[in-house]
């Protein structure tokens, strides 16, 4: 497997922040992994996410992404970045409530003037289980559609990486189950994935790599060896136990 | 009202950009509504105030040499006057200054003062010796004749000189480059100015109440009854004179009360998407606001505050820039009549332009925060933002079908996503691109009408003779020339006409007439003796129409005239008529043309013909281009209109400006998500500008019919005030791709006035709108 997200020496200090959002943190991601990230809130967790995304720039550090370096690119160098290379799932959909499911999950083909992009969309959604709600409305559709409309949206342009933000994060547990269980599939197919949640239950149960996160700081790195072991057995957040 | 004023104001501090949006569209419509107003209410002013000031004539009447004085000054009590001047004796002087030949009606006057017709001395004095001569100020401004000047007679064999003593303003007349000038010199300077058959007299008549037209046509037909025939050849009355000298601010007045409306109605436009767009994006902050305690009537009034108070800045900054800008108008009518310029302004109208302007903005404000203070507080709570209907999703759906670039469609969609918004914003841009429809068209009908009463392209020089130079010798003179292609001499006449009180001015055509580009508006030209054109005012006041035959008295002698067209012409508001020479009955004395307009052969040296004609006889021959120039009152109209075109699309971008930036700001939350899933910056603009292109472009059509039909409207209302109908070719003035070019600018502007929204929104930080949440 070859490297496909490196971090190096991140800091992040938001504008009359006192404290970092992140401090000097560094993580390689492989390609193919399906990584989570663990931690409190306001553990940095997000912060992280949003700067591979290139959705931030950091205070310091580099961010590299399938070997590009991200300060490197401009606003619409970073947005074509998004488009081309990164899925993004937010725990709040923030799907476009004008536009029908297939509508949204378009989109970001459109945008790459992939005009044939209808059949996959559909292909899709249809392995997400929603063709029939193609034509909906966001309005007409319950939380666990949103966000698999959502997901189909980030796969659509067959992304490198996918990250997904708390993607169960505002759905009841079987839904929740339901777009981990399609999380993990993806994986199986050989997605790159890299997921942050603060439910340590969730983060052990799914991804075979959980990085857990404290005050801006990787506190710890833990390879699982199988997916099955509870969250309070297998993954110890040292930094916490330190602190105690 | 502490809180709601400090809560308004401290609004009004976080939306800067809104308030100056409202401060600047309640500004320009409040300042050019003020102008009109102010022009409106005071233009009459001083026409009154100089007619009453120098005891103005109510009927002028001029009788032939012939007619018995003595029994002239019996007329005032035939016909009731309680003032008369007169009678004057008076000639047809034609004078030499600076080179240009001039003619002039010149009145026999010992004194300037008297009972009736005051004339003002402004410069100078009155005639104290037979060679002295008094003329009117706009003369002598206009050919910069100075006191002490001398001109040189040319009418009588003896050339005498005359020196200008006096310069005088006459409320009769014109200003000197509308309209034909009076002379005066002292009664027994006028027998050795008088070439035979050019003598006359008038008679200035004052009635105890201003008479009305009928009672005026009374008067005349009195005066005809009572004297013997055809000693009457000439009237004129003080309505007609008032009518010509307020035509121009009265279709001024027109124009400009008609725009302010319009300037008004795009600032409510404006001003209800404005407040709409505020209480759709805090609904958050309504409901906490009736949490703490606000009352719906409170919620209400911060809204409407947030607009009154920059609308009530604009109106204390508007009304005097408005009050100013009429002021030039203004003065230019006292300088016309020889009235002290003053101030000319109206406080409590004024106050009234205040109070209504506030009115209309305040309501303007309220109805739509209305909404605000009907919410519920939860409901308000609970949603950050009014729902978002479903409108834009079919026009969304149709650019997709048409393959249009994602950013383009969704734009599309966007444009229409708040229907009301939409149509307040269509408004706005609809009354700026028919304005600029307006403003691009009616100076082209100005200059066709310009340009067939000028003879513009039609005849090149002009040429006038003296009574001592014999007609046949000039056409002798033209016709030898080798440029010559066509000469057309022209006479004047006053004909006598049932149902007009004033002899009618006729102008008297010989040659092919029919060259002339005469607008006609319908019939055809005269090919006969006896056929007649006349304009619509003259057709009105007869009761005549096309093919209809009167009778007409010319120095007692009858002349039997049909009606074969109907023509254009301004001249006393349409009191005028067109006719052949071979009309005029043989034995009318002094009929023989004293003007000659002369077609050049394509290519002809005009300034080389000019000089060769007139070193002919210098003296007694005046040769000059043709002046085809447009008048001074229409070019003024054109630049007012020009300037309230500005205005309105100056509005109509800040609509425009305004229904991006709230909808820029409203849909924050979807541009950040789009910018998340690789929306470009520039992709982000283009969305942007897409709405507004759309928004631009659908006013823009509609606005291309609503803007023809106001050229056509204003045409109507130009020639219904000079005594009009408007010929067809004046109305078809647009080129068709300028009609398509027209609506694409405005689609440039709004997509130009799209560019700061659409930046604000390319730089929207994804990560605060996504996680503010």
């Amino acid at each position: 497997m070859s490297e496909l997200v490196r971090l190096t020496d991140i800091t992040k200090v938001y504008q009359g922040g006192v404290t970092g959002a992140l401090n000097g943190v560094s993580l390689t991601v492989e390609e193919g992994e399906f990584t989570a990230v663990m931690g409190p809130s306001g553990s940095g967790k997000s912060t992280l996410l949003n700067l591979i995304a290139g959705l931030d720039r950091p205070s310091s550090g580099t961010v590299t992404v399938a070997g590009t370096d991200l300060a490197s690119l401009g606003e619409g160098g970073l947005a074509r970045f998004r488009r081309d290379r990164i899925g993004f799932v937010f725990q709040f959909f923030h799907l476009l409530p004008n536009l029908t499911a297939l509508e949204n999950v378009l989109i970001p083909a459109q945008l790459k003037r992939h005009e044939s992009a209808e059949a996959p969309g559909r292909k899709l959604l249809a392995q997400l289980g929603i063709q029939e709600l193609a034509d909906r409305y966001p309005a007409r559709l319950s939380g666990g559609q949103h966000q698999r409309v959502a997901i189909a949206r980030a796969l659509i342009n067959q992304p490198t990486l996918l990250l997904a933000d708390e993607p169960t994060g505002a759905l009841d547990t079987r839904s929740g189950e339901q777009v981990m269980d399609l999380l993990v599939e993806l994986h199986r197919q050989g997605q790159t994935i890299l997921l942050v949640t603060h439910d340590a239950k969730l983060a052990t149960r799914h991804a075979p790599r959980v990085v857990s996160m404290m005050d801006g700081r990787i506190v710890d790195d833990a390879r699982l060896e199988t997916a099955e072991r509870g969250a309070a057995e297998v993954i110890r957040v040292r930094g916490e136990e330190t602190r105690r | 009202m502490t809180a709601i004023l400090v809560k308004a104001l401290a609004d009004l501090r976080r939306r800067r950009i809104q308030a100056a949006v409202i401060f600047l569209t309640v500004l320009l419509a409040i300042g050019t509504g003020t102008m009109a107003l102010t022009l409106i209410s005071q233009t009459r002013d001083p026409y009154q105030a100089a007619f009453e000031a120098q005891k103005g004539a109510h009927l002028q009447v001029l009788f032939h040499g012939s007619t018995d004085a003595q029994l002239l000054a019996t007329t005032p009590t035939t016909i009731g006057a309680s003032a008369s001047g007169g009678p004057y004796p008076a000639t047809s002087l034609q004078f030499k200054y600076a080179g240009q030949t001039f003619n002039m009606d010149t009145f026999g006057r010992d004194d300037p003062g008297g009972d009736v017709e005051v004339l003002k001395i402004t410069s100078g004095r009155w005639a104290e010796a037979n060679d002295e001569i008094v003329l009117t100020r706009s003369f002598s401004e206009l050919y910069k004749v100075s006191i002490g000047d001398r001109i040189k007679v040319v009418s009588v064999p003896t050339a005498p000189t005359l020196t200008v003593v006096g310069e005088v303003v006459d409320i009769d007349e014109g200003s000197a480059d509308l309209s034909s000038q009076h002379a005066w010199v002292l009664k027994a300077a006028v027998p050795a100015l008088t070439a035979p058959d050019l003598s006359f007299y008038l008679m200035d008549y004052r009635f105890p109440t201003d008479p009305t037209s009928s009672q005026l046509q009374g008067y005349v037909d009195r005066l005809r009854a009572s004297l013997p025939p055809g000693s009457i050849s000439g009237s004129v009355n003080y309505l007609l004179i008032r009518s010509v000298f307020n035509i121009t601010n009265q279709i001024l007045t027109s124009v400009l009360g008609a725009f302010s409306v319009f300037a008004l109605a795009a600032t409510v436009a404006t001003v209800a998407t404005l407040v709409t767009g505020i209480v759709i994006s805090a609904y958050r902050e309504i409901g906490i606001m009736k949490a703490v305690g606000f009352t719906p009537a409170g919620v209400v009034a911060v809204f409407a505050l947030q607009v009154l108070i920059p609308a009530l800045a604009a109106c204390l900054v508007g009304i005097p820039i408005g009050t100013l800008l009429s002021q030039p108008l203004l003065a230019n009518s006292s300088h016309a009549l020889g009235l002290a310029y003053v101030p000319s302004f109206s406080i409590p109208l004024d106050l009234l332009v205040l109070a209504a302007g506030l009115l209309v903005v305040a309501v303007a404000a309220t109805l739509p925060a209305l909404r605000a203070g009907l919410l519920k507080p939860i409901t308000a709570i609970t949603n950050a933002t009014a729902p978002r209907g479903t409108s834009g999703r079919r026009l969304r759906r149709l650019a997709a079908r048409l393959r249009l670039p994602r950013p383009i469609v969704l734009g599309i969609g966007d444009a229409f996503a708040r229907p009301l918004r939409a149509i307040l914003t269509l408004v706005t841009v609809l009354l700026g691109v028919a304005t600029v429809v307006v403003a691009v068209g009616l100076p082209r009908s100005f200059e066709l009408i310009n340009n067939s009463e000028t003879g513009a392209g039609n005849y090149q020089v002009v040429v006038n003779r003296s009574n001592a130079f014999p007609d046949a010798e000039v056409m002798r003179i033209l016709n030898s020339q080798p440029e010559t292609a066509r000469v057309i001499a022209l006479d004047g006449e006053n004909i006598a006409v049932p149902g007009i009180a004033d002899p009618v001015n006729t102008r008297v055509f010989r040659g092919d007439s029919s060259k002339l580009a005469y607008k006609i508006i319908a019939g055809r030209w005269f090919s006969a003796p006896g056929e007649v054109l006349a304009p619509a005012g003259f057709l009105r006041d007869t009761h005549l129409k096309i093919g209809d035959s009167f009778g007409g008295s010319l120095f007692g002698q009858t002349l039997q005239l049909r009606v074969v067209g109907e023509v254009y012409d301004i001249s006393n508001l349409g009191h005028e008529l067109f006719t052949d020479y071979a009309t005029l009955p043989t034995n009318i004395p002094n009929s023989t043309p004293g003007t000659y307009w002369v077609t050049l052969r394509p290519g002809s040296d005009v300034s080389a013909y000019i000089q060769r004609v007139a070193a002919a006889q210098p003296d007694l021959i005046d040769v000059h281009a043709n002046d085809t120039s447009i008048i001074g009152p229409v070019k003024i109209i054109d630049s007012v209109l020009l300037a309230i075109a500005a205005v309105l699309v100056l509005i109509g971008i800040g609509g425009v400006f305004n229904t991006l930036l709230l909808n820029t700001r409203e849909r924050l939350h979807d541009t950040a998500t789009l910018k998340a899933v690789g929306m470009s910056p520039r992709q982000i603009m283009v969305m942007v500008a897409a709405s507004a292109a759309l928004l631009a472009l659908v006013a823009g059509v509609m606005a291309i019919p609503l803007g023809i039909y106001l050229h056509h409207v204003l045409n109507d209302v130009v020639s219904t005030s000079t005594g009009n109908d408007t010929p067809p070719s004046v109305y078809g003035v647009f080129n068709p791709f300028e009609l398509i070019l027209i609506p694409l600018l405005g689609v440039v502007v709004a997509m130009l006035a799209a560019l700061i929204p659409g930046r604000w929104a390319a730089r929207t930080n994804v990560v605060e709108v996504l996680h503010s949440e």
